[in-house]
Parts: C-alpha cells; structure tokens; sequence
C-alpha cells in the first residue's frame, strides 16, 4: 500500500516536474493520434464508399429475346461465387425503367409502335474486382448477344480501394512510429534528469520494478491522456465534416454509425495505453539497468 | 551479520589501486573505526559491502553472501539489510525529511502505520521532527547529513556503514550522532564508520582499522586515531 502511495507521488512528481515538457507530449501525442484516427477514418470511408459503388456495380447482359435462353444465362450466372445477385429484366420492365429516368420526355417513347428495348440479364458482383471477369464469362455464353459494364469504374474503384489501403498503412505506421519516438525521448529526458536519485534509490534497496514503475506509470498516462483526447477530438470533429459533407455533397453517403466511431475510440485509447507502457518501460529499463551495474 | 574480506584488491584503472590484497573480518554486532587519510580506500572498502564496486581479486563476503554471486533482483534485498550514510548524503531531492527517512520503508512494502510510527521516532531521535516538511535543499548540511543517518536506521538493518558521519557537524551533534551510533550498534547492528575526526575515535574507544594506499597497516582492539600525515 505505502508501496504504491509512493508509485503515485513519484508519478505525479514526475509529471509536474518537467510540466512543459509534459504538456508537449501529451499534444504530440494527441496530434500523432488524431492523425491516427482520422486515417483509420479515411480508410474507413473510402472502403465504405467503394462498397457502396461496388454494390450498385452491375454487368447487363443482353440476351437472345426468348425466354428459355434468358433463364439460362440467369441460372448460370448465379452459380458464380463472385456474383451477388441475378435479375431478369424484361422488354417491358427496361420501357417501364426508361420512362421512369426521361419524366416529360418519355412521352416520345410512347409514340413508338413497338418497344424497341431488348431483354437483358442484369448481374450485379460482389467487389468491382470481379466485373471484368464476370463480363468475360457471360459474353462467352452462346445465348448472349452482348454485354455492356462499366469497366473503367470498375478497375478505377479496385485501384483507389488498394491504394488507399496501402497509404493508410504508411500514415499508420509513421504516426505510431512518431508517437513512441516523442513518448521513448520524454521518459528518457525524465530518467536522466534523475540518474544519480536512481543510482540512490538502488543502493538503498530499491528494486529496479519499483524504480521504473513511476517512468511506466508516466508514459502510460501521457499516452492514454493523449489518445484519449484525440477520440474526443475526432468525434467532435468527424460530426462537424459529416454536417458539413452532407450540405455540399448529399449525394455522397459516409459511415454514420457511431457505434464505428465509439470503437476507434476504444481502439486509440488501446493504442494509447500500449505505445505508452512499451516506450516508458524500454526507455527507464534500459537506464535503471545499465544504472545498477557495479564498477 | 558477518563482514568478511579475504584477499580483496580493486583496482580502478592501471594506475589506481584503491585496495590491495585485504583480509579483513568484522564480526556481528562490531563497531568498527575505518581511518587513514584521503584517497587511502575507506570508500572502496564500505563500497564493496553494498557491492556498488566489485572486487578485482579475492571475495568479499557478507553473512553468508558472497556479493560477487548474487543475483541482481537479490541483490536489493541484501541492500536493505545495510543502511548507508554515504560521505555526499545522497539525500533524494524531490522528497521531504520525512520522505527521504520513509523512502526504503516504503519501497519494500512496509505497511502505512509503520512507516509512519517508524518515521516518526527517528525524526524525533535525530531532532528533526519541526524539519520533516522541508526539502533537502531547505535545510542545512548537518541536517541533511541526520536525514541520511536517518534513512539508512529506519529499516533497522543489520549492518550500518557511515562514510563521514560527523564531517558536516559541530562537535556537540558529532557526539549526539556518535552516541546514536552505538545505541545502534548496541542493538545488535555491524557498525563501520570511515572518519577523519580523531575527536570521536579517541573520545569512543572502539577497533579501529587504519588503511594507508589501499593497505591495511593498522586492526587495534581499542585503538585510538593516531593516523600520520592525514589531511
């Protein structure tokens, strides 16, 4: 108990004593973070994005007009793994659609005797990935006349998905670089300032556990202080370019659940906690080491 | 506990040799006089028993503990059995008297109300209960040098090593601080004091070891000071 009385004081010793250097920290720490979050965030909404695009992603087929050969294409269709769902569309139902998409204008279809539109077999993927491929398979069946996609798109959104995927890595991994860097040199500046009552406190009987507990003890409160700011900070602010997004671009659609939101949180505060305790305990173990070697 | 030192040399560099080829043993319960002037290996000798420097020859032995063989996380278990009051008193600045005294209870788990009533008699003993608020930097240096007599009784270890007790103090605390020492060692504690002060040691016969370039020239029963050429 008076084992961790002590722990306590020296912490808060420790973090009021160098206060500026503290408070210098705790903001790089948030910083470091936020930056964190936000590209999580980022990537978060970029996958949700090309999940939603991917969704509407669809591959027509147009078909042979009789309705044996558009079953057939339907059925085999379905049985590909990459495929998400299987429609048939009728002459009827793409005259229906048409004149749906012109409004007033569709008036000048209605002066048509007969309906021009063909059948089609409208097949949607799982990930844009597969459209290609999808397009490859069905153009080859004999049933089907032709088949239109968007295969630019397609290949676009793959490329953007990986992309960002890998740029979120590298902003992940300089910012956790960054902030064990700035939390590992702020223990380190502690510990030094305080060799020679180290080398004391050894000497009198301290174990080099209750010598470094006070360093542990700081980095990890600097390091959950800050990454619990930064989930703070991020809320906040993810709910304002929400706001903000919905007004200038309404079309675009972006995570909203906050359920998503509150796990990062719990995710950067985990993060905090960890980078905190790992950096703190290398940079005063290492020292309180070398400290209690004899001459 | 017993102190032994069986052919011990330590040499710090080509040309420093602190201590040469000692053999020493102090009993349990003994209150030794390490005298000799500066640079003659007293610190290096007190230095050894804590294992803060390790002998360069021969074995240095504490009860049954040879300092060389024990492990680290040991090693701090052993430093709590032997109170030291060292020659720059290593007072820890950060802490209050009374924190500095309560330091080494608290840091081996000593439960709150002992630490407290423990404390609090040896503020008393050493005249430093209206202190105990204060910082080291507070206070003056025959005080701080009873903090760090303080620090180094409170755990009531078996072994006591002083380096220059009385080198801060008037010759009236000196002797309040020699009369604590051997209440200590009445008590059953191994007292080692490394002194310049002839005062003390004539005044308080007790054995008395003079050492002289790392050499011991000198072991009396009862001796008295008599160091040649001290400075």
């Amino acid at each position: 108990m008076a084992t961790f009385r002590y722990i306590l004081r020296d912490t808060w010793r420790l973090l009021s004593r160098h206060w500026g250097l503290s408070v210098l920290t705790l903001l790089t720490s948030v910083a470091v973070f936020f930056l964190v979050g936000a590209s999580v965030l980022f990537v978060l909404n970029t996958r949700y994005l090309v999940a939603t695009v991917e969704g509407d992603l669809m591959v027509q087929a147009y078909v042979r007009n009789t309705p044996e050969a558009l079953e057939s294409v339907a059925r085999k269709a379905s049985t590909y793994d990459s495929v998400s769902s299987v429609r048939i569309v009728t002459s009827d139902e793409a005259l229906e659609r048409l004149r749906a998409r012109l409004g007033k204008q569709a008036e000048a279809v209605t002066l048509l005797d007969e309906n021009p539109l063909p059948p089609s077999v409208e097949v949607r993927v799982k990930r844009a990935a597969f459209a290609s491929v999808i397009a490859r398979e069905l153009i080859s069946m004999p049933e089907v006349e032709d088949v239109v996609y968007a295969g630019a798109i397609a290949e676009r959104l793959e490329r953007i998905s990986s992309f960002v995927s890998r740029l979120s890595l590298v902003i992940l991994a300089v910012s956790m670089a960054s902030a064990s860097l700035v939390l590992f040199n702020t223990i380190r500046i502690s510990v030094y300032a305080r060799k020679e009552e180290i080398g004391t406190m050894l000497l009198v009987g301290a174990t080099r556990n209750f010598v470094v507990f006070p360093y542990v003890l700081q980095g990890v409160i600097l390091g959950t202080a800050g990454a619990l700011l930064s989930a703070l900070l991020l809320w906040f602010s993810y709910g304002a370019a929400l706001d903000a997004l919905e007004r200038s671009l309404p079309f675009v659609s972006l995570i909203t659940d906050t359920r998503v939101i509150l796990r990062l949180g719990v995710v950067l505060v985990s993060a905090g906690v960890t980078v905190g305790w790992i950096c703190s305990w290398l940079a005063a173990s290492r020292f309180i080491r070398l400290a209690s070697r004899s001459l | 506990m017993e102190i032994r030192f069986a052919g011990v040399t330590k040499q710090f560099s080509p040309d420093i040799v602190a201590l040469q080829d000692l053999f020493l043993t102090i009993a349990k319960g003994e209150f030794v006089y390490l005298v000799g002037p500066t640079g003659s290996g007293k610190t290096t000798l007190l230095r050894l028993v804590t294992r803060e420097v390790l002998p360069t020859k021969g074995q240095v032995t504490v009860g049954d503990i040879n300092i060389r063989k024990i492990a680290s996380y040991d090693l701090a278990y052993l430093r709590r059995d032997i109170g030291v009051v060292f020659q720059d008193f290593r007072l820890l600045p950060h802490l209050t008297v009374y924190e500095n005294v309560a330091f080494v209870q608290e840091a081996i788990g000593v439960p709150p109300t002992d630490v407290q009533k423990r404390t609090n008699d040896v503020l008393d003993r050493l005249g430093l209960w209206r202190r105990r608020f204060l910082y080291p930097e507070q206070i003056s240096g025959g005080e701080q040098q009873r903090v760090a007599i303080g620090r180094a009784i409170a755990n009531s270890p078996s072994i006591l090593l002083a380096d220059e007790p009385t080198g801060n103090l008037d010759i009236h605390t000196a002797e309040e601080i020699m009369q604590l020492l051997l209440s200590i060692n009445a008590s059953g504690t191994t007292v080692m004091v490394a002194t310049h002060n002839q005062y003390i040691v004539d005044a308080y016969r007790q054995r008395v070891i003079e050492l002289r370039k790392g050499r011991m020239v000198r072991d009396d029963k009862k001796g008295r000071y008599e160091v040649d050429g001290d400075l």
